[in-house]
């Protein structure tokens, strides 16, 4: 019982900081903050299948384009109203989640992994072709967001309305590890035979783990194309899906905690490593393989370790 | 046109084919699915053509030194990356193979930059006439080139010690190790293997798509697709699977639509696992609990 208290400290103390943080920096700072909180959403999403599903997925972006260029089509070609266009815009990327997933079951291993790498890059093809729709290579633009009337000019406002929605995602996935659902899911991974002795469908478990976080991350889409105002299929490479796992990775992969750190870790490093430029990549994927060899919990996991080692050397 | 085309294809494919053997060969062994494989070839060919260029090697003798380049390679990130969390969870070592495709990747661009490089073909790339249809050498070389590595393949596994001894580890490694078979070495010696096999089948397509840093992407994508519709547990299967996505994928292209030739890959991929997930040849994993 004493660790629900923890965390519902801990989850009060971070609350408070995102309400009055947009208070202590300007408008970059207020974009910034947006930013990590559009990134934590898709870490979220990454947490349900890569962290308590063991499934890897190279093809969030992919998720994450459908959802942002449908959301916009919809607002900017068919007019319909933003909070609208974002569901919806989380709807179609939950197909498309969905019509990945379907081959998965047929098969144990990582052919999930290969699929939705080969998902991101037709995405981006498709994409790139079709001109009409998408702009092509030019990109398309995205006007501001509009809620019932009133016009968000700024990011300030607009973070509010994200830290809504991320809220009541960080609130669903928790629900989500803690419901039996999860749990069947969490299962599955360690021992799938296991499991399905146990009466715990491989089916059902990986469709909803997969439906859901394709929809997280198409709203996370969605709202990161009204944040930034314009779209090109440059946002949405191979190297972004890596750039997704690497932050659930140094995160940490099996906490919610960790997912939102690792969103944090995401909107900070481009900043960091701006003078490497080109370079970045090595950084992310060096990331990855030390992380795998020294710390396979992510940066969430070090106060446990802390305590660990306190408690050996006792 | 026909016969120009199932030749070229047939070229294609036996690269492909080359490629999936190396990503069976290790998964085989070690239970990896390697994703930084097409990177690791891409690195290897371009350390071949350094080679070529500074040293002024003839490319012959380059094709020779590459196979033993890349076994290195592949020996030396087994050792280094993989062996030291052989027995952590099987997604940590996916997640370490896919930092390694991106650490790999970037690495060749902030070495040899980012412009695509022209390889040289060992055969003229100019077509010649033989009965009427015009037919690339440089096909042929590449089809040839293929079947001599696949039957040195053959002839290792199934006629010496050492290639017996990695066709038990892979089998049933506690078994293969109450045997004397040192697993290990066996898992080393199928990353040397796949990887050589991997450098060799990059600078055979690198004369086709030229040599530059993103160039393995698409190409490993397809020799994922060839050795699932193979059924990835198989050798000869993997070598049926991207020959006949090479063919498909020509003929595909020719007669029907190149846009969306790449886009083919992904779609034989679901639906092969949609239908028959054990592939061509592959047999069903059974399991004893």
């Amino acid at each position: 019982m004493k660790s629900v208290r923890k965390d519902r400290l801990l989850a009060a103390v971070a609350m408070g900081v995102a309400l009055v943080a947009p208070a202590f920096v300007g408008p970059y700072g207020h974009y910034v903050l947006a930013i990590i909180l559009i990134y934590g959403l898709v870490a979220l999403s990454l947490n349900i299948v890569t962290g308590v599903g063991g499934q890897i997925s190279i093809g969030h972006a992919g998720f994450w384009a459908i959802g942002a260029y449908t959301c916009a089509i919809l607002v900017t070609k068919v007019g319909l109203p933003f909070l609208l266009c974002v569901a919806l815009g989380g709807a179609v990327a939950a197909v498309f989640g969905l019509i990945v997933a379907l081959p998965a079951l047929r098969v144990q291993g990582h052919y999930l992994a290969i699929a939705t790498l080969g998902l991101a890059l037709v995405v981006q093809q498709v994409l790139y072709e079709w001109t009409s729709l998408t702009g092509g290579r030019g990109g398309m633009f995205v006007p501001r967001p509009q809620i019932l009337g009133y016009e968000f000019l700024d990011d300030g406002p607009y973070y509010y309305v994200i830290l809504a929605i991320t809220v009541f995602f960080t609130w669903v996935t928790v629900n989500y590890r803690k419901s039996l659902t999860g749990l069947g899911l969490g299962a599955l991974r360690m021992s799938a035979i296991a499991a399905q002795c146990s009466g715990v469908g491989r089916t059902y478990h990986i469709i909803t783990a997969f439906v859901l976080s394709a929809f997280m991350t198409g709203v996370s889409g969605a709202l990161y194309g009204h944040l930034i105002g314009q779209l090109s299929t440059d946002s949405f490479t191979l190297t972004v899906s890596l750039s997704f796992l690497t932050m659930v990775v140094v995160g940490g992969l099996n906490s919610v905690a960790g997912a939102l750190l690792g969103g944090v870790f995401l909107a900070y490093a481009p900043e960091l490593m701006r003078e490497l430029k080109d370079a970045q990549m090595i950084v992310y994927g060096g990331t990855l393989v030390l992380f795998m060899h020294f710390l396979p919990g992510g940066l969430a996991s070090i106060p446990e370790r802390i305590l660990d080692l306190a408690r050996a050397r006792r | 046109m026909l016969l120009a085309l199932l030749i070229s294809g047939l070229a294609l494919g036996s690269i492909y084919a080359l490629l999936g053997l190396s990503l069976v060969l290790v998964n085989k062994a070690t239970d990896v699915v390697n994703f930084a494989q097409g990177e690791m070839a891409m690195f290897g060919a371009f350390i071949a053509l350094s080679m070529m260029v500074s040293m002024k090697l003839p490319l012959m003798l380059v094709f020779v030194l590459a196979f033993p380049i890349g076994m290195l390679m592949g020996a030396l990130i087994e050792r280094i990356m993989i062996r030291p969390i052989r027995n952590a969870p099987h997604l940590n070592l996916l997640i370490v193979t896919i930092g390694l495709w991106f650490a790999f990747n970037s690495l060749a661009g902030l070495i040899w930059g980012y412009d695509p490089y022209r390889f040289p073909s060992l055969l003229p790339s100019e077509p010649v006439d033989v009965f009427g249809t015009r037919v690339f050498p440089a096909s042929l070389g590449v089809i040839g080139i293929a079947i001599v590595i696949m039957a040195g393949l053959y002839y290792f596994f199934e006629h010496t010690r050492e290639g017996t001894a990695m066709r038990a580890a892979s089998m049933n490694p506690r078994s293969a190790r109450l045997m004397g078979i040192k697993v290990t070495r066996v898992a080393m010696l199928s990353w040397a293997l796949s990887s050589g096999l991997g450098t060799v089948s990059a600078m055979l397509i690198a004369p086709i798509t030229f040599l530059d840093q993103q160039m393995m992407v698409p190409v490993v994508l397809k020799a994922f697709a060839g050795a699932i519709l193979g059924g990835f547990s198989s050798l000869p299967g993997a070598v049926l699977g991207g020959v006949i996505l090479g063919l498909s994928e020509t003929l595909l292209g020719a007669y029907v639509s190149n846009a969306f030739k790449e886009a083919f890959a992904f779609l034989l991929i679901i639906a092969v696992l949609m239908i028959k997930p054990t592939g061509v040849l592959g047999r069903t994993a059974r399991k004893k609990v």
